[in-house]
């Protein structure tokens, strides 16, 4: 018989009390467990969509282009595309020009993004140019091929196959009109892209603005987002003596970056609360299972425990019972986290419009992503914590003067 | 030098607003081997003597020195190294560990002594055998009739060979016949290892059996004799 069985034995006096305690500590964990797992999925796909659609996981500008927008804020990307490419980190390095202009119709014209892409590289990353159906995308980067949003098709009212007129202030200041041909309509999600989207060919775009090349922005699509440590400094070097610099897709797009920051305090805060509530479940058990073996814990320091040995005993059962509920509370975590990396939670039928969130559609099957290292440190905050809570019921044990104990018990 | 000194010994305990003389200017001198009775009706303070041999509490004025130490000078953690080697407490409730059983319940001690677990085993075996509750080890106090509790208590206390056993009414609850089993082995303890019992008893048939009878009254001594058992 060793002390820790002791603990043991003695958490299971009062069987009641300790598996509601046990449940407690466990559900909490499996709740914590399984909500983060499930919001760094959703944040996981929220960035790969957003930064794939949007500026990249890196994206290289020109000084503060993507808080100005600037237009004159312009870059000549030379060799720097196919070096930032060869870097082993870097699955696409994708430029691409932004421009206001107007579009016309034969029947409406609506002021629009002309959004300049290179085609064939853009196909492979960007998640709406994906959906596109074989030809329906821009042929070639000189085409006049264009692609528009959705509700931008219908207010022109034109569909695919149908001509329009873009028109825009070229970088010597003059308005400058192109034919392009409706090759195909894309659907984001987002209301306001969808009404004002239009992709055409990098070097047509180019070609109309009068850019001689230049472009705004470089989209630095990474093969994981994790290597974003190593692939920003990497770039970093190879703009060392160039005017442009590389930035993280969360000043690139601090929308959704703060979103996401927002999201999660929230979130932290629900856990803080949820934490308090299993402390408070612990301290009652442990001080209750106290108060009632006051007369044993004086037999115990009369057959010559010392006050320190019972302070241990309380502190390993308070240790023993945060691990078994970990324990628990670990599994069913892990198989919840299990099903919704595998199944997710399918909200489509519940919303059949797109959902939105910090300006980034996002996928309606919710999906978890494992977080290990998350999930071991919630594990280790709550022993603490729980072993923390045993810290006064364990003082009082120590305290108790053995007489008085067994005459009053 | 007597094993246990007990000089100008007053315990006084608050009671609500109340002071309650427990024991008044008590001298007393205990030598190793002895057999004695602290006798007296309820209320003398004869428990209160046990606790504070034991150390289990301190005296309001006095001192309580054993084998040359004196209680009130040490802290809890040494009270609680110096009853856990040298003192044995019997109480009349048994007070074992209900979760444990019989065998673990006397190891406990052996456990905080830190005593291998093959030699805690061989103890248990050989204490179980000599208080005739082999067979018992692994049922728990629940399931012990009063008598294999009490048993199970004194192997507790003497398990792990102590200078002195404290027992505090120890056949209070117990029948004749279990009284007088538990008597005789005691009496061979002492015998056989020269352990020093002192008990607190107003049952005849433990002061009969005792070698020194000391009487209380409302927390003095009234006498103190020697006896042929």
């Amino acid at each position: 018989m060793e002390f820790a069985l002791l603990a043991w034995k003695n958490l299971w006096r009062n069987r009641r009390r300790t598996l509601i305690t046990l449940a407690a500590i466990a559900f909490s964990i499996m709740l914590m467990q399984a909500a983060h797992n499930l919001a760094m999925g959703i944040y996981a796909s929220m960035v790969d969509h957003g930064v794939r659609a949007g500026s990249g996981h890196i994206a290289v500008y020109l000084e503060d282009y993507p808080r100005s927008r600037d237009e004159s804020l312009a870059f000549a990307p030379g060799s720097l595309i196919d070096e930032i490419q060869d870097l082993p980190e870097v699955a696409r390095a994708l430029p691409r020009i932004y421009l206001p202009a107007l579009a016309q119709s034969s029947r409406e014209s609506r002021g629009i993004l002309l959004t300049g892409v290179a085609p064939l590289a853009e196909r492979t990353a960007n998640p709406f140019l994906k959906h596109l159906l074989p030809g329906k995308m821009i042929r070639s980067s000189q085409s006049n091929d264009a692609v528009l949003g959705c509700r931008l098709l219908d207010e022109l009212k034109i569909t695919d196959g149908n001509k329009l007129v873009i028109t825009l202030q070229n970088r010597q200041g003059d308005l400058v009109s192109e034919l392009f041909r409706v090759r195909g309509s894309l659907k984001t999600g987002i209301r306001e892209l969808d009404s004002s989207l239009i992709i055409v060919g990098l070097e047509k775009a180019s070609a109309i603005a009068g850019m001689s090349g230049k472009i705004h922005e470089l989209a630095v699509i990474l093969e994981s987002a994790d290597d974003e440590q190593t692939a920003l400094p990497a770039i970093n070097r190879l703009l060392r003596d160039k005017a442009p610099r590389a930035v993280s897709w969360e000043e690139a797009m601090p929308n959704l970056a703060d979103a996401i920051k927002l999201d999660y305090a929230g979130q932290k805060f629900i856990f803080l609360v949820i934490t308090l509530i299993v402390t408070i479940g612990v301290v009652n058990t442990l001080l209750m299972s106290v108060m009632e073996r006051i007369r044993e814990f004086g037999v115990m320091l009369a057959i010559g425990a010392s006050p320190a040995q019972l302070r241990r005993l309380i502190l390993t059962e308070a240790l023993m019972l945060a691990l078994a509920g970990i324990a628990v509370g670990t599994l069913l975590g892990s198989l919840i986290t299990w099903y919704l990396v595998h199944y997710g939670i399918d909200l489509s039928r519940m919303m059949p419009e797109s959902m939105e969130f910090g300006g980034v559609v996002f996928d309606p099957i919710l999906r978890a992503t494992w977080d290990f290292t998350w999930m071991a440190r919630i594990c280790l905050y709550l022993t603490l914590l729980t072993v923390a809570a045993a810290l006064y019921p364990a003082h009082k044990a120590a305290r108790i003067a053995p007489a008085a104990a067994m005459r009053k018990h | 030098m007597p094993l246990i000194e007990l000089a100008k010994i007053g315990k006084i305990y608050p009671v609500g607003n109340q002071q309650v003389t427990a024991l008044a200017d008590l001298n007393l001198r205990f030598e190793q081997g002895e057999f004695t009775v602290l006798a007296g009706p309820s209320g003398s303070g004869k428990t209160t003597v046990l606790n504070l041999i034991g150390g289990l509490d301190q005296p309001t004025s006095g001192s309580v020195v054993i084998a040359g130490r004196s209680t009130g000078k040490s802290s809890p953690a040494e009270l609680a190294e110096f009853r856990l080697n040298h003192i044995g407490f019997v109480f009349q409730s048994y007070n074992l560990i209900p979760v444990l059983s019989a065998a673990e319940n006397v190891e406990f001690p052996l456990m905080l002594q830190r005593l291998p677990k093959t030699e805690r085993r061989r103890r248990i075996s050989t204490l179980f055998q000599q208080l005739s509750i082999a067979g018992l080890e692994n049922r728990k106090p629940n399931d012990l009739s009063g008598g294999q509790q009490q048993r199970v208590a004194v192997a507790r206390a003497i398990a792990t060979r102590p200078t002195v056993v404290l027992a505090d009414e120890p056949t209070a609850n117990l029948d004749s016949q279990t009284a007088a089993d538990l008597l005789t082995l005691m009496r061979q303890l002492n015998a056989t290892e020269n352990t020093t019992f002192i008990f607190s008893s107003h049952d005849p048939q433990v002061i009969n059996c005792a070698r020194r009878v000391i009487t209380l009254k409302d927390g003095r001594l009234q006498s103190d004799m020697q006896q042929t058992p």
